[in-house]
């Protein structure tokens, strides 16, 4: 697959030339860069980007209502996060609004273009940290589920499968490595890695929705 | 022990206030008594010694520089002078008589002094000495009068007391407000350092990881130093002691470990255990990077998971590995590896250590740590 179309959207000019630059010498067409979230949403359904490249700091809004913006605005586009301080909460929330990758801003040029183009193919992008964070969150929804009079709507679960996959990404595994180590395909353990985050982004719509309803009914 | 900080101005303050008082009411006193005593006109020069002595000591004191020995010395000897010529101005009659000696409160002066200069043990001294000159000059023990020495010793051991406690608080306070300035000071260089220099350094890491030679290797270091500023940034340092029970969040701990080379995962909650258990299990996993640096470095990843009943913590490496007997091998032979060193620690926890490895393959350390009750 060739010819991502791609957004830029960093505060930082260096950083988002550098990066306009290496995507177009890849074969890529960057069709928008911006340094705020307000602009990058308000320019998304023109510009109809595959990818956005997000840096998850930005001056103006939360890295959440950027990505949020994003996917009311431009249906489809999937986000691939960026950041460099690695910052854990901030990270979780954005994957559970729907960004399905994410990357550290020291990653080589080659990881960073091969992230772009499996997030355009649908595939998240996971690091050993992301991983981790993913297994705490459903051991973190597990565990409120348990708790007497615990959340209405079910938390989601993961397999026993998901949860193997999950936790030799998390340390440092790659899909090829999986596969050999659990006897699976290449495509099983993608989709096993899928299904994790999809299952959190269902129940993040959920609950949003079940917020919205509380708040309208008290207010 | 001249205080740094000056918390005891206002002590210094109300000592010199507290003596012009005391100096009115030696007024009073030579007003209404002055009739009955053997000299007045010399007992009224004696007052006016007083009062200017009282000035002499406000002005003296009130500067840091001046509060030393020679001062207080001074102060000491002029009172106990004063002291001892009021027998010979009043008359042996008007003492007899129950009158009060001239200087009345205004002899504890000394010994607020010293007091608020030096603590209990200076103020109890100039009491006693006082005192008891005091007492020695009436030539008897009346009870009015002792309860003076009584009530004199007792106000220099207060509020020498109270002066230490004061200026101990104040300089507390200002430790207190030093760290949170620089702590604000801290947050503040995060950020400016987040939105440049860290953003600088791995764009260089990016462009040059690819290069050959020099170039490399500076974008290599440029990538070392990013890792570093961003763990330094964080504030991710732990106190150093702490109760051994205190909760302390392993995440922090381990944070210390992480680099280019070694990836750390864990989950966006604290990751809370007592500090005792948290120390030794971070030593551990110390103890597995560090063994992994020794046998041929490369890339180590470590996992940390929080479940219900234990804490797990997992460490992988992709280096050369080892034979699954090797290791029962070298307990056979006495022989207290690095892996032995690890599982004493866990089994000291009541937790487990399970290590396994293949040759080429790297190897896999899985420290799991029980919840106790709580």
């Amino acid at each position: 697959m060739n010819g991502v179309r791609v957004m830029v959207v960093d505060d930082h000019p260096m950083w988002r030339e550098g990066v306009a630059r290496d995507l177009a010498e890849a074969g890529h067409e960057v069709v928008a860069s911006c340094g705020e979230g307000r602009q990058a949403v308000r320019v998304v359904a023109a510009a109809r980007p595959d990818v956005v490249v997000l840096d998850l700091q930005l001056p103006d809004i939360s890295g959440v209502e950027v990505i949020q913006g994003l996917r009311a605005a431009h249906p489809g586009v999937r986000v691939l996060m960026l950041s460099a301080s690695g910052e854990q909460q901030g990270v979780l929330d954005a994957v559970k609004a729907g960004a399905t990758g994410y990357l550290l801003k020291s990653a080589g040029l080659a990881e960073f273009l091969e992230a772009v183009r499996r997030t355009a193919a649908g595939d998240p992008v996971f690091t050993p940290g992301l991983a981790g964070l993913v297994l705490g969150e459903y051991r973190r929804l597990a565990a409120t589920n348990d708790a007497p009079g615990g959340a209405a709507a079910a938390a989601p679960r993961l397999t026993e499968r998901e949860t193997e996959v999950l936790r030799l990404v998390a340390k440092g595994m790659s899909y090829k490595q999986i596969a050999e180590r659990l006897g699976l395909s290449h495509r099983t353990v993608q989709n096993h890695v899928q299904n994790t985050l999809g299952k959190l982004h269902l129940h993040n719509r959920v609950e949003l929705t079940r917020y919205a309803i509380e708040r309208g009914l008290d207010g | 022990m001249p205080a740094a900080g000056g918390f005891d101005v206002p002590l210094w303050r109300a000592v010199a206030v507290f003596r012009v008082a005391a100096l009115a009411y030696v007024c009073v006193v030579l007003v209404r008594d002055a009739d009955r005593y053997a000299h007045p006109l010399a007992a009224g020069f004696l007052v006016l010694l007083m009062a200017v002595w009282t000035a002499v000591t406000a002005i003296g004191y009130a500067v840091p520089a001046r509060r030393g020995w020679p001062l207080l010395l001074a102060d000491l000897a002029v009172v106990v002078a004063i002291l001892l010529a009021t027998p010979l101005v009043m008359g042996r009659e008007a003492l007899d008589a129950g009158l009060p000696t001239l200087p009345v409160a205004w002899l504890s002066g000394p010994v607020l002094a010293w007091a608020v200069c030096g603590g209990r043990r200076r103020g109890a001294a100039a009491a006693l000495v006082l005192g008891a000159t005091d007492l020695a000059t009436r030539g008897m023990v009346t009870p009015t009068a002792f309860n003076g020495a009584i009530l004199m010793l007792l106000a220099g051991v207060v509020v020498g007391h109270v002066a230490r406690l004061t200026v101990t608080a104040g300089e507390r306070l200002q430790r207190a407000s030093e760290l949170e300035a620089a702590t604000r000071e801290r947050e503040r260089l995060a950020r400016d350092i987040h939105d440049s220099v860290l953003q600088v350094l791995a764009l260089v890491q990016r462009r040059g990881a690819h290069l050959d030679g020099e170039a490399g290797e500076l974008a290599r270091l440029a990538g070392e130093q990013e890792v570093a500023l961003r763990s330094l940034i964080s504030g991710a340092e732990p106190f150093a002691a702490g109760p051994a029970d205190a909760p302390v969040d392993l995440r922090t701990l381990l944070g210390r470990h992480a680099s280019a080379a070694v990836s750390l995962s864990a989950p966006a909650d604290p990751v809370l255990l007592p500090s005792a258990v948290a120390r030794e299990l971070a030593a551990a996993v110390g103890a597995a990077l560090d063994n992994v640096a020794r046998h041929g470095g490369g890339r180590a990843w470590v996992l940390i998971e929080d479940e219900e009943s234990a804490v797990t913590v997992s460490i992988r490496d992709e280096g050369p590995g080892f034979p699954a007997d090797r290791l029962r091998e070298a307990v056979a032979q006495g022989r207290l590896g690095v892996a032995q060193a690890i599982r004493g620690r866990l089994t000291d926890l009541g937790g487990t250590a399970r290590i396994s490895s293949t040759p080429g393959a790297g190897t896999e350390v899985e420290l799991t740590v029980p919840r106790r009750e709580s």
